[in-house]
């Protein structure tokens, strides 16, 4: 039997409220391969490597190296990290 | 236990959900071009009728990336198959997709006659300028001063010549009647997906669509986030991006 796309599950990290609570920031940190294009790409410069991984694996991406989060201050929420990731490993959900 | 998120990635319909992440190298543009194509067969709803090609080189890490039919090619061999697929099942909207030494080195031939004949198909070239998959060897389309595995002193145009210009030499022998030819970036993602539509609703309706996609190879070009997409802005430069052939202009003349 195949596997649909609801059966997946997902791990990772979730920032609530970002862009004064207009959207939740989501990254899936089995998809994450550190390319950090999003850093690069980010308008206003508000996403950054985790500098000091959780133990517990969801701030590791698929290849054990750090993955992005975003600044909840700065975060306008617009959505460039989710099309530039080659990947698809982050999602800006707009409220 | 690491969490278990309540939404899902934002995949299309035409990509595999199954198989996890990609197989490309970190930040490699060809994950960002297959996922705006799936997103285009999805949008087009071609899931039906699109048959999926991959060439030899790191576009055959995409032998399972595409939830529609795929077939894996010989080197620079994709557009026969691929127009021998649609072809013998008229209505099906063929997509060869491959590399710069795949459609420019090896696979020239088969491109030309291919433009030349207008056979029903869209050809997708993600140009990163040199051989990815063998360990970044000099490539038709490797920049002029460009330092690779074969030109460890940067590409000498003197000695090698100019580099080609797929989407110039496409336009300038494919049938005006019905081609869509166009050079696209990775770096403009709206703008690649446009061109991806407009490519392959020319498919879809009959015509043949030639696409070239500036794409990026981090790995061989060894370089960081911010080098490799300055590294694409110098390519933006050196190849004009535009649509050369469109069937929009055909009507206006
Ligand atoms: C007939 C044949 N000749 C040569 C090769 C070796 N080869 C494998 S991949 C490759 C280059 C691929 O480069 P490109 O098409 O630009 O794709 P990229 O990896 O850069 O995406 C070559 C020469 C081969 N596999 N088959
Ligand atoms: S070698 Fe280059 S083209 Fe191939 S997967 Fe890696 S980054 Fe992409
Ligand atoms: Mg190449």
């Amino acid at each position: 039997m195949t596997m649909t796309k609801e059966d997946i599950k997902y791990t990772g990290i979730k920032v609530e409220n970002v862009a004064k609570g207009k959207a939740d920031w989501y990254l899936f940190n089995k998809l994450c391969k550190s390319c950090y294009l999003c850093v690069a790409k980010c308008p206003v410069k508000c996403l950054h490597p985790i500098e000091e991984p959780n133990k517990d694996n969801s701030e590791l991406g698929l290849f054990e190296t750090p993955v992005v989060k975003p600044d909840l201050e700065k975060c306008i929420g617009c959505g460039t990290c989710q099309m530039t990731c080659p990947d698809c490993a982050i999602k800006v959900q707009r409220k | 236990m690491a969490n278990v998120l309540e939404v899902k990635p934002d995949l299309a319909q035409a990509q595999c959900a199954e198989v996890g992440a990609s197989k490309f190298c970190p930040g490699c543009g060809h994950g960002t071009i297959l996922k705006t194509l799936a997103q285009v067969i999805d949008e087009l709803n071609l899931n039906e009728r699109a048959v999926f090609g991959c060439d030899i080189g790191c576009s055959l890490l995409s032998w399972n990336y595409m939830n529609i039919d795929t077939v894996q090619t010989h080197h620079g061999r994709t557009t026969p198959v691929i127009y021998g697929v649609t072809r013998a099942n008229p209505g099906t909207v063929g997509i060869a997709y491959m590399g710069d030494g795949g459609g420019l080195a090896i696979g020239s031939q088969h491109l030309v006659n291919a433009s030349v004949r207008g056979e029903n198909m869209l050809i997708l070239l993600a140009n990163n300028t040199n051989y990815g998959m063998t360990g970044g060897q000099m490539s038709p389309t490797t920049m002029p001063g460009q330092v690779t595995e074969t030109t460890p002193y940067g590409r000498d145009c003197s000695i090698t010549g100019k580099p080609a210009k797929g989407a110039e030499m496409i336009a300038a022998i494919a049938d005006p009647e019905k081609s869509y030819v166009a050079r696209s970036t990775m770096g403009n993602v709206r703008g690649l997906k446009k061109v991806l539509k407009a490519a392959l609703e020319n498919v879809a309706n009959g015509g043949f669509s030639f696409v070239e996609v500036l794409s990026v190879c981090p790995n061989n070009w060894r370089t960081n986030n911010i080098k490799t997409l300055e590294r694409l802005k110098e390519m933006e430069e050196f190849f004009e991006v535009k649509e050369f052939i469109t069937p929009a202009k055909k009507e206006e003349v």
